[in-house]
């Protein structure tokens, strides 16, 4: 057999729906190969992961054309569970796939539904635990796994059917950076071995390690090569709504030879004469001071702050914070860090065992979310988590009118905020039916509502693509600009770089480093200590002379001479 | 689909075990806002939400009031997430004969009747199950369920039905779509089943109520004065009365071509 | 998130097989309320915490006891009231129906501390394992420790649900008692929504590992009954027989009571 995945004109509409999801997509996969899908959402990318397996169109009804193949046999017809041995399926979601009740039961289900034997399957447990590095952890509840690692059970969980192919649909999509990493050294290994590998994701710096990038957009493959042949076209990926390489960007911007790499992108932009103008950095420097400068009084003072859970385990530990009105912070650092913690002493959902919190100089202890609530908002990671109601109004009114706000006041206070995120017009629709990311900005109009002066986000960029976390962070950006303070608790370090003036790095329960981001981002060693790591253009200017946050920053201070 | 048993008993366990902490008669009953879920499963996923229910107060149980009376519970709960789609349009000039969407008062009047049916007859289960063991008198726990199940679900219950119909609707999960019509099956006498299950349910909990608060003299002269005890009276009387409650299921099949028209059909 | 009352442990009580485990705890419950005098249940009781030592159960036991003195307080207290005696004791309460009250206090405390015991010992899969061996079928068996292994996950939402309301605003401690249960509304919603929007997420991971594929699966936990396990299963039969001899000759009874 010499393909193991070969797709011939497929189309698939799902029932009911107006537009086909695939759109004639041909697509041949050699054994061996590692594939990565990119494209933005909608594009088409988890049908195609679909297809593979039969989920589409055994489970997930459609009228499907066109004929699938996998290792050299008609797929047309196949139930998902004579093909699932085959072809292993990983999801985004890690929580929705474990079943069990511990790591090692996890990783026998599969294979004991295939009516293995209990001793072969004690075999590959012991194989697929060691191949994802979970060995040790046998007996744990995944309940009790950090997300990352129950990413890599799940991973094992499909493993030890032995598939000969196996397809992640965005599996690092709701990770952070180390359990992204975790999951990506994972495929590496895998791939060693010569297990085929198809796997669609967003963050294209990852995509770069695949033998061929594939690109979807509508439906329809627009594009696909080696890394090189593809992810070089920055600004058409970019246009596509797919997030593109720094190192591409820039190399192509300036009309010098392709580079996918910080150290590429760095001998190129050397080779040809660039380095950061000193003239230009200051000037930079300068306005960052400006605008520090131009800030207003301490809005919230954090002082010597200590939270231990009832469990006794510290939480937070000597934390010391000071934001002023009209400033725009990221919070970063890894999952259990603290930053959760920290962000929600500040409108009172947790109270200090120790030190002390101030909001608009008034201590928080004795005062109630609700009361806290006016000054202070706080949007969700996950919109889910609280949209409840039949329209978007009723869902925006929510806050004011738990405020007590007469309703006149209520309905100004709904067009404002549905104006400020660009929903006007909508009220009347159901928000579940909306997208992640209009949902996402239903729930931060609900609670720029209340008119709070300091607006929390909480990953705010999370489950979006890159077109939608744009949208997402210009609308914080514009939010900043009118008055508000921010402060945005984040893993995505390009949001950091482009949009935070300030960064809060936090470590082990403790605040790690804090400065203006240009100082932050510049000091590589110490970020990784903390397991972070900036984006590729703020890593090539570190090389070049000086910190540039930017494109548009680079494209103004990277001169020649 | 076993799915949404599975989902339904967790949702249904996690929201039960918080408040084992701060219970009223615990272990039996709690003012619980998670006697919200089981009318409203039981009419967006049918069977599924009565095992899921039956389930997910066993897991329930098993966070610290697991014990003899916890047989009961599941039997008492599978009643709670069973009948409110058993009944669904089948209690004739009570019902609206229509999709329980909570679009208009009808079905609003026809979601209180049958949450209260089938909380009473949880009430009933339990409180008969444990008076038959000897550990609680019929009359508390007969009340107490009765009014946990019926007075916040029938209050709040079918405004969180509404919100949630047309959307479940909406991703293709609402049993009646999910479901071929052969597995549900067309009991010619699902109509007098029906009645058979709320009367049933209404008068011997009634009268388990009344034998129990001492009221049996016509019922069992034995009751107060020969000394053979009110207890036995009323678990003697209790059983026909759940015995005709389980014959309902027998004879009994839900309604399932209401709200057909339209709406896709996934999964 | 630590939800389960299994306590990590190598005692004897641990070691046991699930299902003589399991046969003791149904005979516990059927000895215990066997008798209306509290004697037997007060005796079992003490067997139960004798356990519990042995087992070191106690953090399990800590946990429970609020829940576990409330129950038993509460039956006492209700038969202390509601039955009725021939010796009086103080207003309604008789020595008759006080010693009955205690009785099913006992039985309530010894079966469900028992029961603890029991969980604080079992780990989830080995109390699946146990119940699919004693002939539960497989799917009612996977339902129920799958929606074991996701309560902890939706305890969990549920928090960051009741937070996030909170933070805008949501106050269910105030208004009257409509306005209350109303207020529950924003909560309900989103973590019932959010279990229904996922049930096509399982449903395919499941359908992706094999679930139903084949008539017969295999099964990963083996059990196995050693000399200790039967020992256990015979203690759990002399519980039965001491139930049955207990129920047929009327021992136990409190003479005088009415209920």
């Amino acid at each position: 057999m010499s393909t193991a995945i070969d797709l011939r004109g497929v189309r698939f509409t799902y029932r009911g729906a107006a537009r086909p999801a695939l759109d004639g997509v041909d697509l041949t996969v050699a054994p061996g190969e590692f594939v990565v899908l990119v494209g933005p959402s909608g594009a088409g990318k988890s049908t195609l992961c679909y297809i593979l397996n039969g989920l589409v169109p055994q489970f997930l009804r459609g009228r499907l054309e066109g004929s699938v193949t996998i290792l050299g046999e008609p797929a047309a017809g196949r139930k998902v569970s004579a093909l699932a041995e085959k072809v292993g399926l990983v999801f985004q979601d890690f929580e929705s796939q474990l079943f069990s009740t511990n790591v090692e039961l996890e990783v026998a289900f599969a294979p004991e539904n295939f009516g293995v034997d209990p001793a072969e399957i004690r075999r590959r447990v012991r194989e697929c635990l060691a191949t994802v590095g979970l060995t040790g952890l046998e007996h744990r509840e995944p309940a009790t796994l950090s997300g990352g690692q129950k990413q890599r059970l799940a991973i094992a969980s499909v493993l030890s059917m032995e598939p000969r192919i196996l397809v992640m649909d965005e599996p690092t999509t709701d990770l952070d950076p180390l359990g992204k990493e975790a999951v990506f050294a994972v495929a590496r290994r895998l791939r060693e071995r010569g297990l085929t590998l198809v796997i669609a994701e967003h963050e294209t710096e990852e995509a770069a390690a695949a033998d061929r990038v594939v690109v979807l957009h509508e439906g329809r493959v627009v594009a696909q090569g080696t890394p090189r042949e593809v992810l070089t076209r920055a600004d058409w990926l970019e246009e596509l709504g797919v997030q593109p390489l720094g190192a591409a960007q820039i190399t192509a911007r300036l009309g010098l030879p392709p580079a996918l790499t910080v150290e590429e992108a760095v001998e190129v932009l050397r080779e040809a004469g660039y380095r950061v103008d000193p003239a230009a950095l200051v000037e930079l420097r300068e306005r960052d001071r400006r605008r520090a400068a131009a800030l207003g009084e301490p809005v919230i003072e954090v002082r010597d702050l200590e939270h231990r859970y009832p469990n006794g385990v510290a939480a937070l530990q000597g934390v010391n914070l000071t934001i002023r009105r009209g400033e725009f912070v990221a919070l970063v650092g890894q999952n259990g860090s603290g930053k959760t913690t920290l962000v929600k002493h500040l409108n009172g959902l947790l109270q200090p065992t120790g030190g002390e919190v101030r909001v608009a100089g008034v201590p928080t202890a004795g005062q109630s979310v609700l009361q806290l609530g006016r000054r202070v908002g706080y949007v969700f990671q996950n919109p889910d988590h609280q949209i409840f109601a039949e329209t978007v109004y009723d869902e925006v009114a929510f806050g004011p009118r738990n405020h007590g706000l007469p309703e006149p006041e209520v309905q100004a206070r709904v067009e404002e905020a549905l104006a400020a995120v660009g929903l006007t017009g909508r009220e009347e629709e159901d928000p579940f039916a909306m997208t992640r990311g209009e949902r996402q900005r239903v729930a931060v109009a609900s609670v720029l509502a209340t008119r709070p002066e300091v607006i929390i986000l909480d990953e705010p960029t999370t489950g979006l693509d890159y077109r939608e976390q744009r949208q997402m962070m210009e609308l914080v950006r514009r939010l900043n600009e009118q008055g508000h303070t921010i402060l945005c608790v984040t893993h995505t370090m390009w949001v950091v770089a482009e949009y935070a003036h300030r960064t809060v790095v936090m470590r082990d329960g403790r605040i790690w480093m804090d400065g203006p981001t240009r100082e932050v981002l510049a000091r590589e060693e110490e970020l990784t200590a903390a397991s972070l790591k900036p984006p590729q253009l703020v890593r090539i200017t570190g090389r070049l002379g000086g910190t540039l946050l930017s494109l548009e920053e680079c494209l103004h201070a990277l001169r020649k001479g | 689909m076993i799915v949404l048993t599975v989902l339904v008993a967790a949702v249904y366990a996690a929201v039960l075990i918080p408040f084992k902490a701060i219970p009223i008669v615990p272990g039996i009953t709690e003012l619980r806002i998670a006697q919200v879920l089981p009318p409203v499963a039981s009419l967006l996923f049918g069977p599924a939400a009565a095992w899921g229910i039956a389930i997910g107060n066993l897991i329930g149980d098993l966070f610290g009031t697991f014990g003899p009376g916890s047989a009961f519970g599941f039997l008492g709960n599978f009643f709670l997430g069973a009948m409110p789609y058993m009944l669904w349009g089948r209690l004739g000039p009570l019902s609206a004969h229509q999709e329980p969407a909570m679009a208009n008062r009808r079905q609003v009047l026809e979601f209180i009747i049958v949450t209260a049916v089938s909380g009473i007859a949880c009430a009933f289960a339990i409180a008969w199950g444990l008076e038959l063991l000897g550990l609680f008198p019929f009359t508390v726990l007969g009340l107490l369920i009765a009014m946990n199940n019926v007075i916040l679900p029938g209050a709040v219950g079918w405004i969180v039905l509404r919100l949630l119909y047309r959307r479940v609707k909406r991703w293709g999960l609402i049993w009646t779509e999910l479901m071929e019509p052969e597995e549900v099956g067309n009991q010619p006498t699902a109509s007098v089943a029906a009645w058979l299950c709320a009367v049933a349910t209404l008068a011997g909990w009634a009268l388990c109520l009344a034998l129990s608060v001492g009221a049996g003299g016509k019922f069992g002269d034995a009751g107060l004065q020969a000394g053979t005890g009110g207890a036995m009276n009323v678990v003697l009387a209790g059983a026909p009365f759940l015995a005709a409650i389980l014959l309902s299921f027998v004879l009994g099949s839900p309604r399932t071509d209401l709200g057909q028209q339209g709406g896709e059909r996934a999964a | 998130m630590d939800v389960y009352l299994y306590v990590e442990g190598n005692s004897p009580l641990h070691r046991l097989d699930p299902r003589p485990k399991m046969l003791l705890v149904v005979g516990l419950i059927f000895l215990a309320v066997a008798a209306e005098h509290p004697l037997v249940p007060g005796a079992l009781l003490g067997l139960v915490l004798a356990a519990a030592q042995v087992a070191g159960a106690w953090p399990a036991l800590r946990r429970v006891r609020t829940i576990l003195l409330t129950i038993g307080g509460f039956s006492t207290v209700a038969w202390a009231l509601l039955a009725r005696g021939t010796t009086p004791l103080l207003g309604p309460v008789t020595v008759e129906s006080l010693l009955y009250g205690l009785g099913t206090g006992l039985k309530l405390v010894a079966t469900i501390a028992g029961s603890v015991v029991f969980l604080a010992t079992t780990k989830n899969e080995e109390l699946a394992a146990g119940l699919i061996r004693l002939g539960l079928p497989y799917p009612v068996a996977f339902a129920f420790s799958t929606a074991l292994r996701l309560v902890p996950t939706f305890v969990g939402t549920g928090a960051t649900i009741i937070q996030a309301q909170k933070s805008r605003g949501l106050d269910v401690e105030s208004g009257h008692l409509l306005e209350r249960m109303r207020k529950h509304i924003p909560l309900v919603v989103p973590i019932f929504a959010g279990a229904i929007r996922s049930a096509n997420r399982l449903a395919m991971a499941l359908e992706s590992k094999g679930f139903g594929a084949r008539p017969r699966r295999t099964y990963y936990l083996e059990l196995r009954m050693g000399p200790g396990d039967w020992a256990a299963v015979a203690v759990a039969a002399l519980m039965f027989l001491g139930f049955l001899l207990i129920r047929l000759t009327g021992w136990g009874e409190i003479p005088g009571l009415h209920r």
